[in-house]
């Protein structure tokens, strides 16, 4: 290629940093180059930026479901698909095959067009989220000032498609499915919001890059300035962690499609190509929610420690992602799925007085930090968060965790 | 005003819709619909905040509301057959026409700005006017929710059995 026909005024357009806006950059000076107007400039921009998100996400989520099963294989003692390609590693493509030539099976009770529609609804809006997400220094695709709110604007049109795709199947399993569904993201969607809500409080700004912006610097030359090294942003964060699993409907949340109690839940009479799309949205909505995780908690695309910042930044954003990703496998392996009544006592009891609390510790916390009293504002917050946490954690044991189960014919 | 004559009728068509529709449920997805397209309108205007709070709100949370409770109350084939009978007309328009009536003084009573004065309002100084000067009416919106609720319980309650824990409903 003939690196001169390139204007100058785009020195750094191959430097590691921008690597993932090249296919945008490039799109964008071959468009100008032909003399092309500017609106049709900008849109195609923004649609190959668009492309670019869906196809690094779409890739990912090929490979995490290969790495999701080789991980559980390996925690159960198992070897885990070994026999496409090397290592299983042609897994995904054959899964995809064999998605796209099933039958697609649509229920003579069901809603045809709902039923259609519901799987692309589910899609729609992690995709719309993983828009916002700042992945680099220079790398956020759509910076939108009010990113945060967007993020959780159409994060919350979730439960609505889930509901339809439960309805519109006309089946039992299906409805009761989607009903344990709405239950519960309702449920872990007010601590979530809550403890972002902290964030928005000390940051002033619903601005996602500008978030992350905030987090630069480091506290005694080598703790990293992110908000989860404050006595709010750990519970907030863990609150969020949690929240966010129970969001994914991940294991131990995943009582929505509890496969060995309702067999599938709101993708029980899903078969074929909509059935992938019910899959691939929610792992989109995985990496979409950790991604807002790290953006809120873990200093989105900063680097962990100084004097890294050689590396490109999209490279630390996505490192972060997989190590997060990879405690979600490894709770998936670990953990027994909830009951209902356990799940709902958790959030109810448990995790929204907690979230509602980091709210007066963020506010505590940014007053006497802009006062220049930082000593202070840690005897004050974590106090405030420790003793409610203590006695919640002990009440909930005592009192209200459920009674040990017995079992009339196991035990005698 | 391309987008306004392009969306306002779907939103009328939905919101049409939502009250003719038989089945509950096509009527409460219909009316979710209908507020979704309200926030696009929103968004159009270069209200963003607005826009995104509205379909937050109203779809996010509202019409999730509306069929979980359609979920738990069951209505069955009862209430396609009332949403069939004419006499359930007049009682729906008297319902509507006081509405009708403030909403067409209150909407008489504004001053259109004039074009190209569209600066959008910052979000302190929303905050600030919703706390401070509509603090009442924020006020009584959160007292006339929490009566939803409530009236939600109630109606989710099974009368014969004892109460239920209040965590699972």
């Amino acid at each position: 290629m003939n690196l001169s026909a390139i204007p100058s005024a785009t020195p750094s357009l191959f430097s590691p940093e921008l690597l993932p806006r090249l296919p945008q950059r490039l799109v964008e000076i071959i468009l100008q180059s032909i003399g092309a107007p500017e609106w049709l400039v900008s849109i195609a921009g923004f649609g190959v930026a668009a492309g670019t998100v869906v196809g690094v996400f779409a890739g990912a989520f090929a490979l995490l479901s290969l790495i999701e099963r080789k991980t559980l294989a390996r925690v159960q003692n198992r070897i885990g698909p070994n026999r496409a390609g090397w290592f299983g590693i042609l897994q995904p493509v054959a899964d995809g095959i064999k998605m796209l030539t099933k039958e697609d099976i649509v229920p003579a009770k069901a809603e045809k067009l709902l039923h259609l529609l519901a799987p692309i609804l589910i899609v729609l809006p992690s995709i719309l989220a993983l828009g916002v997400i700042p992945y680099g220094r220079e790398w956020t695709p759509v910076p939108l000032e009010l990113g945060l709110l967007f993020f959780f604007a159409v994060g919350s049109m979730t439960e609505l498609s889930i509901f339809i795709a439960g309805w519109a199947s006309g089946s039992k399993f299906p409805m009761l499915g989607a009903m344990r569904a709405i239950s519960q993201m309702v449920s872990y969607e007010l601590p979530l919001m809550i403890a972002g809500l902290g964030v928005i409080m000390v940051s002033g700004t619903l601005s996602l890059p500008r978030i992350v912006e905030l987090q630069s610097g480091f506290h005694l030359g080598f703790i990293p300035a992110w908000n989860i090294c404050t006595p709010w942003g750990l519970v907030a964060g863990l609150l969020f962690y949690i929240c966010s699993i129970a969001e994914a409907n991940r294991c131990p949340f995943d009582l929505p499609e509890g496969e060995s109690e309702i067999v599938a839940g709101h993708m029980t009479e899903y078969s074929g190509f909509k059935y992938a799309l019910f899959f691939m949205g929610e792992y989109l909505g995985l990496f979409a929610i950790s991604g807002l995780g790290i953006t809120l908690f873990l200093g989105g695309w900063q680097a962990p420690f100084p004097g890294l910042d050689f590396v490109p930044s999209w490279f630390w954003f996505f490192g972060k992602l997989a190590l997060v990703i990879f405690s979600f496998l490894w709770i998936r392996a670990t953990y027994p799925r909830v009951r209902i009544d356990q799940l709902m006592r958790f959030a109810w009891l448990c995790m929204i007085p907690m979230a509602l609390l980091t709210l007066p510790a963020a506010g505590i916390w940014t007053l006497l930090n802009r006062g220049g009293h930082g000593l202070l504002a840690w005897l004050v917050t974590v106090p405030l968060l420790l003793v409610p946490w203590v006695i919640i954690a002990v009440i909930f044991n005592r009192r209200l965790a459920p009674a040990t189960r017995t079992y009339r014919f196991a035990d005698s | 005003m391309i987008a306004l004559l392009i969306l306002t009728p779907l939103i009328l068509f939905a919101a049409l819709g939502a009250v003719w529709k038989a089945r509950p449920v096509h009527a409460a997805l219909l009316l979710a619909l209908s507020l979704a397209l309200n926030a696009v309108l929103y968004l159009v205007m270069g209200a963003d905040f607005i826009g995104l709070v509205q379909f937050m709100v109203y779809v996010g949370a509202v019409a999730v509301l509306i069929v979980f409770s359609l979920l738990i109350t069951r209505p069955g084939d009862e209430a396609e057959e009332l949403a069939r009978r004419p006499r359930s007309v007049l009682p729906g328009i008297a319902c509507v026409l006081p509405v009708l009536a403030v909403l067409v003084f209150t909407v008489s009573k504004v001053t259109v700005p004039e074009s190209g004065s569209t600066a959008s309002i910052s979000l302190e100084t929303l905050g600030k006017a919703l706390f401070t000067t509509h603090a009442p009416a924020v006020l009584a919106l959160a007292v006339l929710l929490t009566a939803v609720m409530i009236g939600a319980a109630l109606f989710a309650r099974e009368p014969a059995k004892k109460p239920q824990n209040p965590s699972d409903s």
